[in-house]
C-alpha cells in the first residue's frame, strides 16, 4: 500500500499541508481561509514541549483502531488500496473511532458535528495527496510501503 | 476445518471476517436469532425512523456471499453437545470443529414487584425489541423508560422522534453516571427537557401495575407516588447471555469463562464480546472475535488489551467522550475548562491522566485513551495540561506508522 511517509525533522510547520487538504476537499468558491469554520484540514502539525514540529496525518493503520470501532460499516480498510476509507452516509455519528485513534488524527466536523474529518488520501484527485504536492521541504512523500 | 460461529454482532461478525481473510478453504457457518446483522448501537435510529431495517446493517450487502458463509437465520440454538461436537436446535444439529460463542449479552430485567408476566414491557437490545418499541410507541400514550444510561437515553431519544413524551426514571441523582460526571450529564439533560422528555432522578420503581388483560398500566415509585404507563421498556443495564449453556459443561461465573486465548473449558470451544463479561463495548468484542478466531485457527493470540472504561455519546449534535475515572478521588487532581459550547474536565493522579471528560468538542482527542490506558506520567510535560498531545511521545516506524514512545 501506498503510505504518507513523515520526515518530521524536515518540517517548518508551514502548514501548506493544511492549506491543500483544505483546497482538495472544500465543496464551495469560497476564499479560503483558516479561520472560517467551514474549513478544515484532515492533518494538522502538533508542536511539543521542545517546540518541535510533528506532523500529524492519518496514517491509514495495518490495524486501524478507527475501523475496529466502527459499529456502522462506515469505517473500512479497503483490502484493495489499503486505506482506511469512511463512507458518511452510513456513519451513525457515534464518534467511536475519534476517540480510539491512538494519535488523535480523526475529529468530528466543526460546524455540524454530524461526520467525521478523515483523509482519504485524495481518492478524487487520483489518490495522490495534495498535501505532499504542496509540502516544500519533502517532509511528507508519498511511498509503496509493506 | 468446520467453524460454527453462533452470534452475528460485533464478536461474531469481526471473528467470521477474520476466519475467511486467514483461510480460503474453510468452512464458516454462522447462527444468529434475527434475519440480519444489524448494529445494536443503531437500535434507537431505527425506532425513530431515523434509519430502517436496513439501514442499521453494519456488514456489506453481501457479506455472507463474498466471505462464502452460511448464514442460518432465524435460529436459536438451544444447547451444546460438547461430547459429539454439535449444536441443537429445536428441530436439528450442526457439528462443529471448532465453535465460537458470540451471543452476546441480553437485557437484565430486575426484580421489581408486578413486573415479570406484565405485558408491553420491552427492553433494548435486540432488533424484535426494537421493532416491538416502534410498534407498540406508536399508539402509547404514557411511555415510561426505567434507566438512564446510554441505553435507556437511546430509548427515550427514539421515542422523542416519534413524537413521544416519555418519562424517565433513574435511581441515581443524575443520569448517564456511569459514562459522566453531574455537569456533562446535566447539559444533556436540559436538551432531553427541551426535546419534551420527563425525569424522575434519584427515584426508584417500587412496583408495576397491570389492568385485567395483563396489560401495564402504572407504575409505583419510591416516594409514593404512581405514574400512568402503557408502555414500559426496561433498561437497567445487561447480562451476558449464557442461560442457555446451564447443561452444556461450559463454565461459566458472569459470563464464559475464557481463558486469555478466549478459550472455554471445554477443547475446541470459544467465547468472544459480551457473552464472556470481559467489556461491553463495541471495539473490545470486534477485537476479541479477531483473536478467538486466530485461535481457532491454530494461530495462538493473547487478548490483552482489557481496557474498557470508555465510551462516547452523541445526542442533540453534543459530541461527548469519557475515559477512566469520571470523578476524582481524594488525593486527585481535576483541571477544567468551559465555555458556551465546551466542558472538558482530566483528572490527574501523580501526574498521570486517571480520567478524561469532553463534552462539545472531542476535537484529535484519541490520545487521551493511550495516556490513561499507559499510565504516562504527563507532569515533565508543558505545563497546561490542555497542550498534552502525542507529539511528546511520537515516534514513527519503518512502515510509516506512528508509534508511542513512552519515556
Amino acid at each position: 500500500m501506498r503510505r504518507i511517509i513523515i520526515d518530521a525533522d524536515k518540517c517548518k510547520g508551514c502548514k501548506n499541508c493544511s492549506m491543500a487538504c483544505i483546497k482538495a476537499h472544500k465543496s464551495s468558491d469560497a476564499t479560503l481561509a483558516f479561520a472560517d469554520p467551514q474549513f478544515e484540514s484532515r492533518n494538522t502539525i502538533l508542536l511539543n514541549g521542545e517546540k518541535k514540529y510533528k506532523p500529524l496525518f492519518c496514517r491509514h493503520c495495518d490495524k486501524p483502531a478507527c475501523a475496529t470501532a466502527c459499529m456502522s460499516g462506515a469505517m473500512i480498510k479497503d483490502p484493495k488500496t489499503g486505506h482506511v476509507i469512511y463512507d458518511r452516509d452510513k456513519c451513525a455519528t457515534c464518534f467511536m473511532c475519534v476517540m480510539s485513534c491512538p494519535f488523535g488524527v480523526l475529529k468530528p466536523d466543526r460546524m455540524t458535528n454530524t461526520y467525521v474529518v478523515k483523509c482519504d488520501f485524495c481518492a478524487e484527485h487520483g489518490s495522490e495527496p495534495s498535501c505532499v504536492k504542496l509540502c516544500p521541504t519533502k517532509a511528507i512523500t508519498a511511498k509503496e510501503v509493506k | 476445518m468446520k467453524h460454527v460461529i453462533i452470534g452475528a454482532g460485533a464478536a461474531g461478525i469481526s471473528a467470521a471476517r477474520t476466519l475467511r481473510k486467514q483461510s480460503a478453504v474453510d468452512e464458516i457457518v454462522m447462527i444468529a436469532t434475527d434475519r440480519l446483522a444489524y448494529s445494536r448501537c443503531m437500535l434507537h435510529k431505527y425506532i425513530g425512523g431515523e434509519r430502517d431495517e436496513k439501514g442499521i446493517s453494519f456488514v456489506e450487502e453481501d457479506f455472507f456471499e463474498s466471505n462464502r458463509i452460511r448464514f442460518c437465520s432465524d435460529r436459536t440454538v438451544t444447547k451444546i453437545d460438547t461430547s459429539n461436537h454439535q449444536v441443537c436446535f429445536a428441530d436439528g444439529v450442526e457439528s462443529y470443529d471448532k465453535l465460537l460463542i458470540a451471543t452476546g449479552a441480553e437485557s437484565f430485567f430486575p426484580p421489581i414487584p408486578g413486573l415479570k408476566g406484565a405485558k408491553n414491557v420491552f427492553g433494548l437490545r435486540d432488533l424484535v425489541d426494537a421493532r416491538a418499541i416502534k410498534s407498540q410507541g406508536s399508539k402509547a400514550k404514557h411511555v415510561v423508560v426505567i434507566g438512564a444510561g446510554l441505553v435507556g437515553l437511546d430509548v427515550a431519544y427514539g421515542l422523542l422522534e416519534m413524537g413521544k413524551k416519555p418519562t424517565v426514571v433513574e435511581m441515581a441523582d443524575t443520569i448517564l453516571s456511569s459514562n459522566l460526571d453531574a455537569s456533562a450529564a446535566l447539559t444533556y439533560q436540559m436538551k432531553f427537557e427541551e426535546a419534551g422528555c420527563m425525569f424522575k432522578l434519584g427515584c426508584k420503581v417500587e412496583g408495576v401495575l397491570s389492568d385485567a388483560s395483563g396489560q401495564v398500566s402504572a407504575i409505583t415509585l419510591g416516594d409514593g407516588s404512581q405514574l400512568n404507563c402503557d408502555l414500559l421498556v426496561v433498561a437497567s443495564g445487561v447480562r451476558p447471555s449464557i442461560g442457555w449453556l446451564a447443561d452444556s459443561g461450559i463454565v461459566c461465573e458472569r459470563g464464559v469463562v475464557v481463558d486469555n486465548y478466549l478459550a472455554t473449558n471445554i477443547a475446541n470451544v470459544y467465547a468472544a464480546g459480551d457473552v464472556t463479561g470481559l467489556s461491553e463495548s463495541w471495539p473490545n468484542a470486534v477485537e476479541q472475535g479477531e483473536v478467538a478466531a486466530q485461535n481457532m485457527l491454530g494461530m495462538p493470540n493473547e487478548y490483552t488489551d482489557t481496557f474498557s472504561l470508555k465510551n462516547t455519546i452523541h445526542f442533540f449534535g453534543i459530541p461527548s467522550l469519557s475515559v477512566g475515572r469520571l470523578n476524582g478521588k481524594e488525593g486527585d487532581v481535576e483541571e477544567s475548562r468551559e465555555d458556551r459550547k465546551r466542558y472538558q474536565k482530566v483528572i490527574l493522579r501523580d501526574g498521570i491522566p486517571v480520567g478524561v471528560i469532553l463534552q462539545g468538542d472531542i476535537s484529535r482527542s484519541g490520545f487521551w485513551q493511550q495516556l490513561i490506558k499507559n499510565k504516562v506520567d504527563v507532569s515533565g510535560r508543558s505545563k497546561d495540561i490542555w497542550k498534552v498531545s502525542f507529539a511528546d511521545s511520537y515516534g514513527i516506524e519503518d512502515n510509516g506508522e506512528y508509534k508511542w514512545l513512552f519515556d
